[in-house]
């Protein structure tokens, strides 16, 4: 499973290096922006970073899905399947390494999103007006109707809600892509319908979450539920997934 | 070694080792390969390798020592003999094209005088 | 050793293969026969566990092929199938990584044998070396049944010798080899057994030897008897 973990992280680290780079980069402008104090470049690389943390979270799932699509409908895929390892490990070990990559990525973003707060907040003497502009956007977020609580605890809560969601969503999409190559390959329609069965299921967890969390009253308890729904959801989901893999699937 | 493959193989490499036998490059009582060793210098099949050993054991060409291997019969009568055998193919060919020609053997002798220079 | 009973693969409509019972046994070396699309690939790639049938069962030693069978069972496939970032190094330590059978000493000796760097790309190798280096790395694993499909393709002549070798080094007793190959000249003196597949289905299993006593007749020729009036 480790072994299988490994190449899966071997498929896709350039992906994160890169990531990993440009954030640098984007990190030092903020940094010299901060104590240069030059407020252009402040601004731009604090847009930056956020730009990068959403969008990098997101781009790791997607090439995940796109890595899946690739181990199953190309030649390549021999490398997996030929190997003694169940389709449970196969697919576990994709869920996994996407899984955790998703988390730590958060987790990373969250704690230099996090620092390069205090550091701001540090020299918000001067800095007056982005500060009480980033408090301002905070304070417009929402979750399910609740204010969100603008500390430590309730973003963190927050986040991880977040992520929990997304890797979700990333397995619904697993499962669509594995649905399309084990059960409707070579049928009409085969992408379409897949994509409207992603739809419909993502539609129905987020139900299934909405129906159990209505009553919550408290915001970072309602959070917390929702995203260990979510990776509820994702186990299931995941069984599902490599059941179909190990009965149906020919690469 | 180029193999007509609409003739068995195992024959055709028996007649290599018998010609390699009763022109000395195999002596008396000289080791062989071993049958996957044999499988290797003709590139055949190992089964077919085996098979080689079987008839030329049968042919009372070589014998095999129980965990030493395979040896050139030491029987130099026996040598002869095979010597004698594959002359007397040779010549019975020779004949045959001879007779397909039209030519008789008293003329195919004469041809085959004639040849010598 | 490894066993087909009446196994079925259907593609859309078409019957890629048709019911064939077929049993290989150990210690013979079987050339598998056919023109393209008859069956052949599809056939092993049911026996690597890369497809699953849609009817019919294929046994190893008795028992359905799954993740065991996978460790015994050494399959190389037409197509190149490695990763696009790997080095010829980097496919070696996956076949490390992922067979216990695998020998890197084996490996570095093929490789030698054949001319390849343990640093070359396997992206930017020609069709040549990647077809010896599929071999180089299948034969580096010590497994009970070795499925080539077509080994000689892309290689040239001289090469082909170095290919024959290291299949026959392979061969003993305990062994099964299946080997594909449209190139049926070059497996006559190799193959011991021969496989004709035809739509899909079994035509027939021939001793090659006990052919050539018969009928005078080599794989080449029995081949163009069974295909000559059919197809292609």
């Amino acid at each position: 499973m480790l072994k299988l973990m490994k190449y899966e992280f071997r498929k896709t680290w350039i992906t994160k290096l890169i990531l990993l780079g440009v954030t640098a980069v984007a990190e030092i402008a903020f940094l010299i922006g901060l104590y240069v104090e030059r407020e252009t470049t402040l601004g731009l690389s604090v847009m930056l970073l956020m730009f990068l943390a959403l969008g990098g979270i997101l781009m790791i799932g997607l090439y995940s899905v796109m890595t899946l699509h690739r181990d199953m409908n190309t030649k390549q895929s021999y490398m997996l399947f030929m190997t003694p390892n169940s389709r449970y490990s196969i697919l576990g070990a994709k869920v996994l390494e996407c899984g955790l990559s998703i988390l730590i990525g958060g987790a990373f973003y969250f704690a230099l999103g996090t620092l390069d707060l205090t550091l701001l907040f540090a020299k918000s003497g001067e800095l007056n007006r982005l500060w009480s502009a980033i408090q301002d956007f905070l304070s417009h977020l929402t979750f399910a109707n609740h204010q969100l609580l603008i500390d430590m605890e309730g973003m963190a809560a927050f986040v991880f809600c977040l992520l929990a969601g997304w890797i979700l969503t990333v397995i619904t999409a697993y499962f669509a892509v594995v649905i399309s190559a084990a059960l409707l390959n070579g049928k009409r329609f085969n992408g379409l319908l897949s994509f409207v069965l992603f739809l419909a299921l993502s539609w129905f967890v987020g139900w299934v979450a909405r129906t159990v969390t209505a009553s919550i009253p408290s915001i970072n308890t309602l959070l917390l539920v929702d995203g260990a729904i979510s990776l509820a959801f994702t186990a299931v989901m995941y069984m599902i997934t490599a059941i179909i893999m190990e009965r149906k699937l020919s690469v | 070694m180029q193999f007509n493959p609409s003739l068995p193989i195992w024959m055709q490499v028996l007649e290599a080792l018998e010609i390699d036998i009763v022109t000395g490059k195999r002596q008396p009582g000289e080791k062989l390969p071993g049958g996957r060793e044999l499988a290797l210098q003709f590139s055949i099949n190992p089964n077919t390798a085996a098979r080689v050993y079987q008839e030329l054991e049968k042919k009372g060409l070589c014998a095999t020592r129980r965990g030493m291997g395979t040896y050139v019969t030491e029987d130099t009568a026996r040598i002869f003999a095979l010597r004698e055998e594959i002359a007397g193919q040779a010549v019975c060919q020779f004949l045959d094209t001879m007779e397909l020609l039209g030519i008789s053997r008293h003329e195919a002798a004469q041809w085959l005088l004639k040849k010598e220079d | 050793m490894l066993e087909s009973k009446e196994i079925t693969k259907i593609f859309g409509t078409k019957a890629a293969v048709d019911h064939i019972s077929l049993r290989l046994e150990k210690g013979h070396v079987y050339a598998m026969l056919g023109p393209n699309g008859s069956g052949k690939t599809t056939w092993m790639k049911m026996a690597a566990g890369l497809i699953k049938p849609t009817s019919g069962q294929m046994l190893f030693e008795d028992k359905p092929v799954d993740i065991d069978s996978r460790r015994k069972i050494a399959y190389m496939s037409t197509e190149s199938f490695f990763y696009t970032w790997m080095t010829v190094k980097d496919v070696g330590a996956y076949y490390a990584d992922f067979f216990d059978d695998f020998s890197w000493d084996g490996y570095r000796a093929m490789l030698r044998q054949m001319e390849l760097e343990e640093s070359m790309k396997t992206k930017a190798l020609s069709s040549g070396m990647m077809a010896k280096l599929k071999i180089a790395v299948t034969m580096a694993r010590d497994a009970k049944v070795y499925m080539l499909d077509e080994p000689f393709n892309g290689i040239d002549l001289l090469a082909r010798d170095n290919i024959r070798r290291c299949i026959l080094e392979h061969a003993d007793e305990n062994k099964v080899l299946l080997l594909s190959s449209h190139l049926v000249e070059e497996m006559e003196a190799i193959a011991d057994k021969a496989v004709f597949i035809r739509q899909g289905k079994l035509a027939e299993v021939d001793d090659l030897e006990e052919m050539r006593v018969d009928r005078g007749a080599s794989m080449a020729d029995r081949y163009r008897e069974i295909y000559g009036h059919t197809e292609e």
